[in-house]
């Protein structure tokens, strides 16, 4: 005669089966739902309060000797950072005696703009998106926010950039 | 089909309408939150945006959760469970 199997010791004291063990209530995923809900309040607080910070106080920076004059021709241009080093940002010669600087930033996802001195654009490669060389506004493409601009002045046959509400005495 | 079941019927079609409901404010939570941290990295942004982004964010957390309190406490009446 066989023998009757019996269910081990444990599953007899603790008789819940598996699939009702990793089971989920919708009960149990709608409050989960609902911590998300404040997850996200959360992060767009941080990053609404960061951006608040960083217009409040903003990195104290002084006028920055870029180049000399004659480093950069006419229609060239020059990569530098500013005011700290994760801050790319572009310095065009456009003319013999006009120098124009900007974040080099795109303002639709953050792609490096880069400088088409015959059209006098500037261009980003990653979702075709065109600003004025001139002014940093947007031209074509993406994006609709122009490009911020740094005040750019020469002294002593140097290029000094700062940001724009700074007076360059 | 006896009026106990069809009335259990219609408050889980309810029930998954509520459910569905939070779910598309939270996509829209998660819209804010990237419209916010576009602000955030980008200083040509107004923070205005971010401003209004924080506020709407605020608004759906709240919706959210009188949803989810009517959830549990339709969920309760139905079905007589404590949550």
């Amino acid at each position: 005669m066989g023998e009757l199997k019996m269910p081990s010791r444990w599953k007899q004291d603790f008789p819940i089966p598996n699939e009702e063990d990793s089971y989920v209530t919708r009960r149990e995923f709608t409050k989960f739902l609902g911590l998300t809900s404040v997850a996200f309040l959360i992060g767009t607080c941080a990053a609404a309060g960061r951006k608040l910070v960083k217009q409040l106080f903003p990195s104290r920076t002084d006028v920055v000797d870029i180049a000399d004059i004659h480093e950069i021709p006419v229609g060239g241009h020059k990569l530098f950072r500013y005011p700290t080093e994760n801050d790319p940002c572009i310095l065009l010669r456009l003319a013999e005696d006009k120098f124009v600087a900007f974040d080099q930033r795109c303002t639709h996802l953050s792609c490096p703009v880069l400088f088409d001195s015959g059209k006098k654009q500037l261009v980003c490669p990653c979702h075709e998106g065109f600003f004025s060389a001139e002014d940093g506004r947007p031209l074509a493409g993406p994006p609709k926010r122009p490009l911020p601009q740094l005040s750019v002045i020469t002294r002593n046959a140097r290029v000094l950039v700062a940001r724009k509400e700074e007076r360059l005495a | 089909m006896s009026p106990g079941i069809q009335r259990r019927n219609r408050m889980n079609v309810v029930l998954q309408m509520v459910t569905a409901l939070i779910t598309a404010v939270l996509l829209g939570q998660l819209w804010l939150f990237t419209v916010t941290l576009d602000a955030m990295e980008n200083p040509s942004a107004s923070m205005s945006v971010a401003t209004a982004a924080t506020i709407c964010s605020l608004v759906a957390c709240a919706a959210v959760w009188v949803l989810i309190r009517f959830f549990l406490t339709a969920e309760q009446t139905e079905t007589g469970e404590r949550s």
